[in-house]
């Protein structure tokens, strides 16, 4: 039975990687500037950033809810990050600090507000969503930081033939989120609470720690994903996030995540971010209106949530 | 009815305090807002109703509104045609919501996630992102309607939707049943309700009250815009959960107020609208819009805790 349920579970990505592969054998075949240097640099960059976005939503579908306020968080420490830089004069790595400090306020808010109240974390984020994001365009007044330390410049602009440099950033927190639902009792903890918060409460998991702790490290994955737009855009932009909120539950829809908890993929996530990423350069590559990437997006959800309901009572009628 | 008291309070307050407040021109414009935020509020309560939601309201109000602007501007519609086309498209993009939510079995968020994408990137391949800012006058006229020298046409077509949906949940079996199966969706069906179809009527009620409340906004720019509602829709979403929620609707279902939307998106209009006149700076809005927002729903919460206690105390 296990083997089964193995089986299945491998499923979440295995197909994923078979689609990638194919698709990107097609890319290469239809458009060999697809295997370009250049555009590999391109691909990476984007995967580089979204994969964070995508693993700061992930956390929080494990627990059975959701954060709207993810684009939001990383707006506010994409602006913190380059204003205090640049109106202070803070030193880098103060500024880094800070930005996550306040990334951690931020989901600390989310998580305790979410868990004293009762109330569900959709109308609790989409407040703090507004406030968040409130708060940016108070302070900018929607105008973009633009004197980025050039070290921070360089950063986002350095590569080693295809790979940016910033690739190091998502790949650490890639290891550091797949160890922790893969190889720690935190990461286990969280899964029981989105699996069956009463029986995790009954089996003595402190739900209430759990759930904050996620909404921390939610908003800690969004604001490292602000910051690296940062030096990738040369800019403190106030609309950074903005755009997130659609992706941010594709990808991980994508790579089997359930969203009533329980059950998230860390691979199938990644992977879900590369198609996503794969389709972005396809329009682009084959000169096809890029519009059509808000469209295809949401088809991608629609189908995704189709599969994995149909696999979850498949699962189901196994059990 | 403290929400009713809040409101006068308000007006007391911003009016003293700056005069410009009530003068006629403020007031026409105030109440033009009011009726357009009452409508999105509306479209967002009746799928509140079935304790699901709608993100993709901001998308189809949009969506439907470059239907009406291309059948009026293009075709050249008569204005109540195009109109009533436009409400209808809306009203089918949230049918689809509907049938979606109902035939895949999960929650409605992640349905109208998906559209609200899906929808809004339809709308901008086929416009090109291009607006239709040549519509009839007829149809721009509506945005300019003013009754006793400042009260915007907008006011009273709010109210009159808002008095059909009173009618509607309150005195009609169906609105009953969508009410009771919001409620208690296994009673309901054990009672003979067909579940199913009052979470697609209720959709699509709500696709309908979208598509008119930007016809509403679009009356009032004088032109059908790809962007008004912000990317993908999302600048309507706080508008349209405050509303209901200050309101007294319940998010999770089966508690609807009519009355209680309409004054809800009364007083967010009106605050902002004085916050604006306050010159508190117009990137101050949305941060205390949304501390409203999260205030609303934990007094909300406490009283239903307090309420709670009392109840165990006896």
């Amino acid at each position: 039975m296990t083997d089964r349920l193995r089986a299945l579970a491998l499923a979440d990505w295995f197909g994923l990687l078979v689609v990638v592969l194919v698709a990107g054998a097609l890319l290469a075949f239809l458009q060999p500037a697809f295997l370009s240097t250049y555009n590999i640099y391109v691909l990476l960059l984007s995967f580089s950033l979204w994969v964070l976005v995508a693993l700061a939503q992930m956390v929080i579908i494990a627990i059975g809810q959701m954060n709207l306020s993810v684009g939001a968080i990383g707006g506010l420490v994409a602006i913190t990050f380059a204003g205090t830089m640049e109106v202070w004069g803070l030193p880098i790595p103060l500024a880094v600090l800070l930005g996550l400090v306040l990334a951690a306020l931020c989901g600390l808010f989310n998580g305790v507000v979410t868990h004293v109240s009762g109330i569900s974390a959709f109308i609790i984020t989409l407040a703090t969503l507004s406030i968040f994001k409130g708060i940016n365009i108070g302070i900018t007044e929607a105008q973009p930081f633009y004197a980025i330390p050039d070290a921070v410049k360089a950063f986002g602009a350095a590569r080693l033939g295809g790979v940016p440099y910033m690739l190091v950033v998502p790949a650490l927190a890639i290891v550091g989120v797949w160890l922790l639902f893969n190889r720690m009792v935190l990461g286990r903890q969280i899964l029981a609470v989105g699996a069956n918060r009463h029986a995790a409460e009954l089996s003595g998991i402190r739900v209430g720690r759990v759930v904050v702790i996620a909404h921390v490290l939610s908003a800690v994955l969004a604001a490292t994903a602000g910051m690296l737009a940062v030096a990738r855009l040369q800019l403190g932009q106030p609309t950074i996030g903005d755009d997130w909120l659609i992706l941010s539950f594709a990808a991980p829809v994508i790579g089997g995540a359930i969203l009533a908890g329980g059950h998230v993929s860390v691979i199938g996530t990644c992977l879900g971010v590369v198609i996503v990423t794969l389709i972005n350069n396809a329009l682009v590559l084959l000169g096809i209106d890029p519009f059509f990437v808000q469209l295809l997006l949401g088809a991608l959800i629609l189908a995704a949530v189709m599969l994995n309901r149909w696999r979850e009572r498949r699962r189901e009628a196994l059990a | 009815m403290g929400l009713a008291l809040l409101i006068v309070v308000l007006v007391a307050i911003f009016a003293t305090v700056n005069p410009g407040f009530a003068s006629p021109f403020n007031l026409f414009s105030l109440t033009r807002v009011m009726g357009i935020d009452m409508v999105i509020g509306f479209s967002m309560m009746v799928v509140l109703v079935t304790g699901g939601l709608n993100l993709a309201v901001g998308s189809i109000g949009v969506a439907a509104v470059m239907v009406g602007g291309w059948a009026m501007q293009v075709q050249g519609v008569p204005v109540l045609p195009a109109m009533a086309m436009a409400v209808a498209f809306g009203a089918f993009l949230g049918w689809i919501n509907g049938q979606l939510t109902v035939r895949i079995g999960v929650h409605s968020f992640i349905v109208t996630l998906a559209t609200m994408s899906i929808f809004f990137g339809a709308m901008i391949v086929l416009t090109k992102a291009e607006s239709f800012n040549a519509l009839p006058g007829a149809f721009v006229d509506l945005g300019r309607l003013r009754y006793w020298g400042f009260v915007s046409g907008m006011l009273p077509a709010a109210l009159i939707v808002g008095v059909g949906l009173w009618l509607f949940f309150n005195r009609t079996s169906l609105g009953r049943e969508i009410l009771a199966a919001g409620a208690n969706l296994e009673a309901a069906r054990l009672s003979g309700i067909r579940v199913e179809r009052t979470i697609v009527v209720a959709h699509a009620m709500s696709g309908g009250l979208a598509a008119l409340a930007g016809l509403m906004l679009a009356a009032r720019n004088g032109a059908a815009l790809p962007s008004m509602a912000g990317h993908i829709g999302m600048s309507w979403l706080l508008p349209a959960f405050l509303a209901p929620v200050l309101g007294g609707t319940l998010l999770t279902g089966g508690v609807i107020s009519v009355v209680g939307t309409a004054l809800g998106a009364a007083m967010v209009t009106i605050i902002t609208n004085g916050l604006l006149q306050l010159q508190v700076g117009e990137f101050w809005v949305q941060m205390f819009l949304g501390l409203i927002l999260l205030a609303a729903v934990l007094l909300d919460r406490l009283r239903g805790v307090m309420a709670e206690r009392r109840r165990q105390v006896r």
